[in-house]
């Protein structure tokens, strides 16, 4: 039955309006201070009509941030390449890892299986802050500490638990007679899981994916602790732009606008898949 | 006038408005007399459930008018239509036992306690759920539910029992028996009933008459006898019998001394030109091709008929189902004996003209059924 | 030597026995109906013998070699499941043409087509399974099943998932189609109708256990229990508790005053009850001045798929289903006369169930009571 007012049309129209104004306003307000100079950010009242710059993506790109005080240094693409890199390879790895484990979870009746599966989840729950001192004596002691591995291993904490939980209920969706049936034509066991569970997952292992490559690009504890400049990460690289000389929020804005970007991208290129994935019972053929 | 109970004229349904609407019943028009039981059977969409529900007063209706004992009803809240009706889903009120969900509506007639104890025991003896009256709706199965939500419905005095689906979920081991003593049930008592079902055994077995509807347009409403003896279309004539009419097409040749349908080269029926009336003969004979229809049991085998192999012949202890290669095309005969048939054996088949269903090859309205026009 | 055998099959899944000590032997090429309610464990036995579990005991055995120790791929068994089972992310052609690909075929293209031109879905090999009607998912499944020639077929209730129509159709269609392959057959189905039109055989489950294994014509005419008397014929077979009395003439029992005689006298338990059966064709409509005529009344007639059913109720109150093929004359309701075919009368015992052998009624006749 479908017996919308106008009244109610209207209504409706002006609610979604303001959450989307609600939701967009921060970034569109980012967006525009990226391309104004500090002077023109703290300007009260603030405009929304000026003339642009481009000195901000200028200074990050180039390395070099000019101020008053003197020219400094900046690191910042190196550290939009270490989150990259980080991100991405801890996914892989978590993919690698976490997607059989799934499988094992959601087909296997083992001793401990519910509860190995369960202390997996925890590690999200706990604060990262409990884990963290000891963690980093523990790496300092063999040699983990700064480097790229020991950042990948760590951000496992993050990505495996995600893809673990997401990914078996995905697994679990799948009807085990279609994975009979495939064996039953003659196929072994990893010929099941590659040609059959592996793709009908497709849509949830997609979205389980980005899901943590988005959690992992945006920690910073982590990050901050195990890693030295030459292995951090934008969310801690922003740091640089808190100077003896004061906050420069242009050059903050813009690495905003840029560290967010490969995440939008990817967002967006996944959509299919995440509106797929997350609506569940999508495998179902 | 007054040995009708219900009235439907021409009542129209629609759902929702502009290009998203749903035209699910179409000018529907049909009258049930007091004692009657009708069946309004179809395919799921095909309006049935939705006429049910306007006569229930769960629905408005877009169009037309509905009349239940002399008054007009389709305005009336449910409650003060005076129908009683057992629902597909159960639909039994869970904090109460099976003996009160069936004495409920009883109580609100204010009966002396002897006597609702008597109608309600009666009732469960009928439907065999005697020794399940003090249970709760939660712990018994849902075939014993359903025979429930029957036994709530037929103990009510009403002036129309709606039952909807009331059957599908029983167990099949008491689907006959039950059947009996319902229709025994209703009839002694003289009330009238309107069941729906997409089941046509169910629909043959207990009513009086069947409506037959597709795409929301009453399609038939006749006797299951005169639904399978003389279907007004293609459609009842395929959808109503198990198994399902055998159907054709074929090339019709003939002049006035006899009448051939031809299925394929050399299966040809050949009749003797008065085993059809003139006006049959007419009307073929304007057609170069038909569709003929013929019943499963109508089949005969006889030693000089047209050829056919059996594929397939299956006993199942009461009836011989054969499945036989008939110039290409699938044929399947009933018998009541016992046949024993091997696959690829030969057999003769003829088809009594009076048995024979012509159909219009485009439209699929009935030409003929027998030697008679439709 | 026998198609498939099974050795003293034990299986639990934890405290739960499905079975406890199961044992069937069928001869090669032979089709054997499996036909159980739900819950019986039929399914799992299928899963059992197609290597998907295995058993805690017995053997499991194909021509003569036992296939424990084989992984599900390597047992050589077509399997149709109840819900089809398909690949959704692969098309119907891929569907079907799995089994060949695993074992190396690789231009499976024109036994593909062969198949799916025997079952009518040569023109929808290209569509993905959620483009298909149900009707043609099941007539994949069955391609699939079928087309790596597999010396043992495994039917999971395959038509449980299509509507009447398509079941019944494709009910007719199977037994041809299966005679073009040399495969020993297993269907599983909970409609008895089934069952006896598929099964050469038919192992009637219950509460994991067989508890008849015969052709139809013995599970029909000599079920070993009460409960599978219930379970074949449409409508359910009448049962009366009744006592039969001796006389000089024999053992009968009374029906509305009228003495039926029973076939054999001697080994009959006289003087307790017993459970009589009279399936509904047994019964029949005769005029009053019949020899034996019982008197009945009519108090409902059902027409039920070209037969007749007529509730009537004796003098004592006992109510009986007699059924007749349609367009024959009867009663519709009040006084009426029927009369039985003493040979085709079961005697149950009434507390284990158990049929009584009755001498006369051993013969598995066909012919109808007319």
């Amino acid at each position: 039955m479908d017996h919308t007012s106008p009244l109610e049309t209207i209504f409706r129209r002006v609610a979604l309006g303001v959450i989307l104004v609600f939701f967009l306003f921060p970034i569109f307000w980012i967006v525009l201070m990226s391309f104004q100079t500090n002077e023109q950010i703290l300007r009260i009242p603030p405009r929304v009509f000026f003339s642009p710059t481009l000195s901000n993506y200028k200074a990050l790109i180039s390395g070099e941030l000019i101020t008053t005080v003197g020219s400094l240094k900046l690191t910042f693409m190196h550290n939009l390449w270490n989150s990259f890199f980080l991100s991405t390879t801890s996914v892989l790895v978590a993919l690698v890892l976490g997607v059989p484990a799934a499988y094992a979870f959601a087909r296997f009746k083992f001793r401990l299986g519910e509860d190995i599966a369960f202390t997996l989840l925890s590690i999200r729950f706990a604060p990262p802050l409990l884990i963290l001192l000891p963690l980093s004596l523990l790496f300092n002691e063999i040699g983990l500490s700064d480097t790229y591995i020991g950042l990948i291993w760590v951000y496992q904490l993050i990505c495996l638990p995600l893809i673990v939980w997401i990914v078996r209920g995905y697994f679990e969706d799948i009807s085990p007679d279609i994975e009979h049936a495939y064996r039953i034509d003659g196929h072994s066991w990893a010929q099941t899981f590659f040609r059959i569970a592996v793709p009908l997952a497709r849509p949830g292992i997609a979205a389980a994916g980005l899901l943590s490559f988005i959690f992992a690009w945006n920690n910073f504890v982590f990050a901050l602790i195990l890693g030295s400049a030459d292995k951090q990460p934008v969310t801690v690289g922003a740091l640089a732009f808190v100077t003896a000389a004061g906050i420069s929020y242009g050059q903050i804005a813009a690495a905003i606008v840029l560290s967010i970007l490969p995440t939008l991208a990817l967002a967006l290129y996944a959509q299919r898949y995440l509106v797929e994935g997350l609506s569940l019972g999508a495998v179902k053929g | 006038m007054s040995t009708n109970a219900l009235t439907i004229s021409e009542v129209d349904k629609i759902y929702g408005t502009g290009s998203g609407s749903v035209h699910a019943v179409r000018d529907l028009t049909m009258e049930v007399a007091k004692g009657e039981i009708v069946a309004l059977l179809g395919s799921s969409g095909c309006g049935k459930t939705s006429t049910l529900r306007m006569v229930a007063g769960f629905e408005d209706v877009s169009r037309g008018s509905i009349s239940l004992a002399g008054r007009r009803i389709e305005t009336l809240p449910p409650v003060r239509r005076n129908v009683a009706m057992a629902f597909e889903g159960y639909s039994l009120y869970p904090p109460l036992t099976v003996r009160d969900n069936i004495a409920f509506a009883l109580k609100v007639a204010r009966l002396s306690r002897s006597e609702v104890d008597g109608k309600v025991v009666g009732i469960a003896r009928l439907l065999e759920i005697e020794d399940i009256l003090d249970r709760y709706p939660g712990s018994i199965s849902g075939g014993q539910q359903q025979r429930a939500s029957l036994g709530r419905a037929l103990i009510r005095q009403a002036d129309l029992y709606l039952l909807d689906e009331p059957m599908g979920q029983l167990e099949p081991q008491l689907r006959a028996v039950l059947r009996g003593r319902i229709k025994h049930y209703i009839k002694e008592r003289g009330l009238t009933a309107i069941l729906v079902t997409h089941d046509q055994t169910e629909a043959n077995a207990l009513a009086d008459r069947i409506a037959v509807m597709e795409g929301g347009v009453l399609q038939q409403f006749d006797t299951p006898a005169m639904l399978k003896e003389r279907p007004v279309n293609l459609f009842t004539g395929t959808f109503v019998g198990e198994p399902p009419m055998n159907v054709f097409e074929a090339h019709v040749k003939g002049d006035d001394r006899q009448l051939s349908l031809t299925l394929a080269d050399g299966f040809s029926l050949n009749y003797a030109a008065d085993a059809f009336s003139h006006d049959v003969r007419e009307e073929l004979l304007k057609r170069e091709k038909v569709v003929i229809g013929v019943r499963p049991y109508a089949v005969r085998r006889s030693a000089e008929g047209v050829p056919a192999t059996v594929s397939t012949s299956q006993w199942l202890g009461d009836q011989t189902h054969i499945a036989a290669d008939f110039g290409g095309h699938l044929l399947v005969l009933v018998e009541h004996d016992r046949t024993r048939l091997a696959a690829g054996e030969a057999i003769n088949i003829s088809i009594d003209p009076h048995n024979l269903h012509i159909f219009d090859l485009a439209g699929g309205t009935a030409i003929s059924h027998g030697m008679e026009l439709a | 030597m026998s198609g498939l055998e099974l050795r003293h099959v034990r299986k639990a899944f934890g405290a739960h026995e499905v079975f406890p000590d199961l044992s069937l032997e069928v001869e090669h090429g032979e089709h054997v109906a499996i036909f159980g309610p739900s819950g019986c464990g039929k399914t799992l036995l299928l899963r059992l013998i197609a290597g998907i579990y295995d058993p805690d005991a017995g053997d499991i055995l194909m021509d003569g070699r036992s296939i424990l120790d084989l992984a599900p791929d390597r047992r050589g068994i077509g399997m149709a499941f109840q819900n089809f089972a398909l690949y959704p992310h692969m098309s119907a052609f891929d569907n079907i043409a799995s089994p060949l690909s695993a074992h190396g075929n690789s231009a499976p293209t024109e036994h593909v087509r062969e198949i799916a031109g025997l079952l009518k879905i040569d023109h929808v090999l290209s569509h993905a399974p959620r483009a298909l009607s149900n009707g043609q998912k099941q007539r994949t499944a069955l391609a699939r099943a079928l087309v790596g020639e597999p010396k043992l077929l495994l039917l999971d209730d395959p038509l449980r998932n299509v509507d009447a129509k398509l079941r019944y159709e494709m009910r007719l269609e199977l037994p041809k189609l299966l005679r073009g392959f040399d495969a020993t057959v297993l269907y599983v189905t909970q409609d008895y109708k089934e069952a006896m039109a598929l099964g050469h055989r038919i192992a009637v489950m219950s509460r994991g256990t067989i508890r008849q294994f015969g052709t139809p014509e013995e599970i029909y005419y000599q079920p070993a229990d009460v409960e599978i008397a219930r379970l074949f014929g449409d409508p359910t077979i009448n049962l009366l508790q009744l006592q039969p009395e001796k006389s000089e003439r024999g053992v009968h029992i009374r029906l509305s005053e009228v003495a039926v005689p029973l076939p054999d006298g001697d080994a009959l338990p006289t003087g307790r009850e017993c459970t009589v059966g009279l399936r509904p064709e047994v019964l029949a409509f005769v005029d009053a001045d019949v020899p034996a005529a019982i008197p009945v009344t009519v108090e409902a007639e059902t027409p039920l798929n070209e037969k007749v059913v007529s509730l009537v109720r004796t003098s004592c109150g006992h109510e009986l289903l007699v059924s007749r093929p349609a367009g024959t004359p009867a009663p519709a309701s009040g006084p009426a006369h029927i009369g039985v075919d003493p040979g085709r009368l079961l005697l149950f015992d009434p507390s284990s169930g158990d049929r009584i052998a009755l001498q006369d009624a051993v013969s598995t006749r066909g012919g109808s009571t007319t």
